[in-house]
């Protein structure tokens, strides 16, 4: 079937077949390879991405659903060599080890802070549920989230993380 | 790689019952059962037939009926529904348990009910709540209280032939509270061990149960200030628990008496 989707703000004309995930899709006929295959099944958070304007796991969704959507991955968060605030975010705060589940958890957080400018620790931590990072504890995920929305100092901000 | 089948997203309701009749067709909403389950081996569709494209189907509404959603209305939309959780916070309570935020940005509140998992953490709202289906065929709709809809687990009674048009969830059950106690290992994707809501309304309490029967488990006929013991007595003569990876039947059994005794002194 052929699809026609805009992907980080360029827009690609692509016959797929019908049984093909929209991670596969992003990552093996685009090349864009930001989002990752962990568990493929929705669990581990890797491929997220976001589809018209929401963070979805793209390994349960199929390229033909995105027809005529908005797709946005990580390659979209920085401009050339500068990396967007959030990626900054996570450097400073070494909310990353490996990076296998930066990508997704960068795209969690960036919903999250659409919505919700100044989260607590509990809704940082229900916001990343869906992602699991296997090297940093967490911890780092959620002081980088505080350092960037200016909680890091409060109560309940860095050195109080559980 | 996925299990090769063809792809359909109908725009009109003849249309989409054409096509369900078609050999190994099924139903895609928001594909978080269906796709893994593909992926998995589980399911081998020759056609998967996409139900967002029809009109109205991501529609959430109040009305004079009740609180009204179709087939494509996901989890979250149900969570971003001001009428959902001003009127209806024990939806939103059970709603909120399930899964992960990227899978309620996915996932329905029909495919969780047409998926028919004893473990559906949507049915306890529905069924508490006396919400119904709206199932239509080629002959027209018809309507199916949630307290019929379950038939066994993974099996509804829906016809071959029928799809879930709609939920309702009526007007007279707005304003009641509920809580939603689900037992899991960790936050996030986990399936729950055991889950139960206590419904208030009026002075009357009703209990439903994930993970307990073949079925989502509905007890109704109790009041405020029933003794702990009685309802969850109660509660616990209506569930047959199995023992599986997750927990073991004695196990499951003692964590329902201790969620109902929990909900009825911590109250709503």
């Amino acid at each position: 079937m052929r699809i026609l989707v805009k992907v980080n703000g360029d827009t690609y004309e692509r016959e797929v077949a019908e049984n093909r995930t929209l991670l596969r899709f992003l990552r093996e006929d685009l090349g864009i390879t930001g989002p990752k295959e962990g568990c493929g099944m929705g669990e581990c958070g890797a491929c997220t991405v976001f589809l018209n304007g929401r963070a979805v796991n793209s390994c349960m969704v199929l390229a033909v659903e995105a027809d005529g959507a908005t797709v946005d991955t990580v390659e979209g968060e920085s401009k050339g060599p500068e990396l967007s605030e959030i990626q900054k975010a996570f450097e400073r705060n070494h909310a990353v080890q490996c990076g296998f589940c930066t990508p997704g958890m960068v795209m969690s957080v960036k919903e999250l802070l659409r919505d919700n400018a100044k989260p607590s620790v509990d809704e940082i931590k229900e916001a990343v549920e869906g992602n699991f990072c296997r090297c940093t504890g967490y911890a780092q995920i959620v002081e980088a989230v505080l350092d960037l929305t200016g909680r890091a100092s409060e109560k309940g901000g860095i050195g109080h993380v559980e | 790689m996925l299990h090769d089948f063809r792809y359909a997203a109908p725009r009109t309701a003849p249309e989409l019952l054409d096509l369900l009749e078609g050999e190994g067709a099924m139903m895609l909403a928001g594909g978080t059962d269906l796709l893994p389950n593909v992926r998995n081996g589980v399911f081998k569709p020759r056609l998967v037939v996409d139900v967002k494209k029809l009109p109205d189907s991501d529609r959430i509404a109040f009305g004079a009926e009740g609180l009204e959603f179709g087939p494509a209305v996901t989890l979250n939309d149900v969570l971003r529904s001001k009428d959902a959780r001003e009127k209806y916070p024990a939806l939103c309570a059970c709603v909120h348990e399930l899964a992960s935020h990227q899978v309620r940005n996915r996932a329905t509140v029909v495919g969780n009910v047409m998926n028919a998992s004893p473990c559906s953490d949507t049915a306890p709202a529905l069924l508490c709540l006396g919400a119904r289906a709206i199932v239509r065929s080629k002959t027209g709709a018809r309507e199916l209280p949630f307290d019929h809809f379950f038939a066994g687990p993974k099996k509804t009674r829906l016809e071959k032939g029928e799809f879930l048009e709609k939920v309702i969830v009526p007007a007279s059950s707005a304003g009641a509270k509920g809580r939603y106690l689900k037992l899991k290992r960790i936050n996030g994707h986990d399936l729950g061990i055991v889950g139960v809501l206590m419904l208030e309304k009026d002075g009357a309490l009703s209990f439903a149960v994930s993970s307990a029967a073949p079925t989502p488990v509905l007890v109704t006929g109790l009041r405020k200030g029933v003794a702990p013991d009685e309802a969850a007595a109660k509660v616990l003569a209506a569930c047959s628990p199995i023992t599986d990876v997750r927990a073991t039947k004695e196990y499951r059994e003692f964590m329902i008496g201790v969620y109902v005794r929990r909900l009825l002194s911590e109250g709503v």
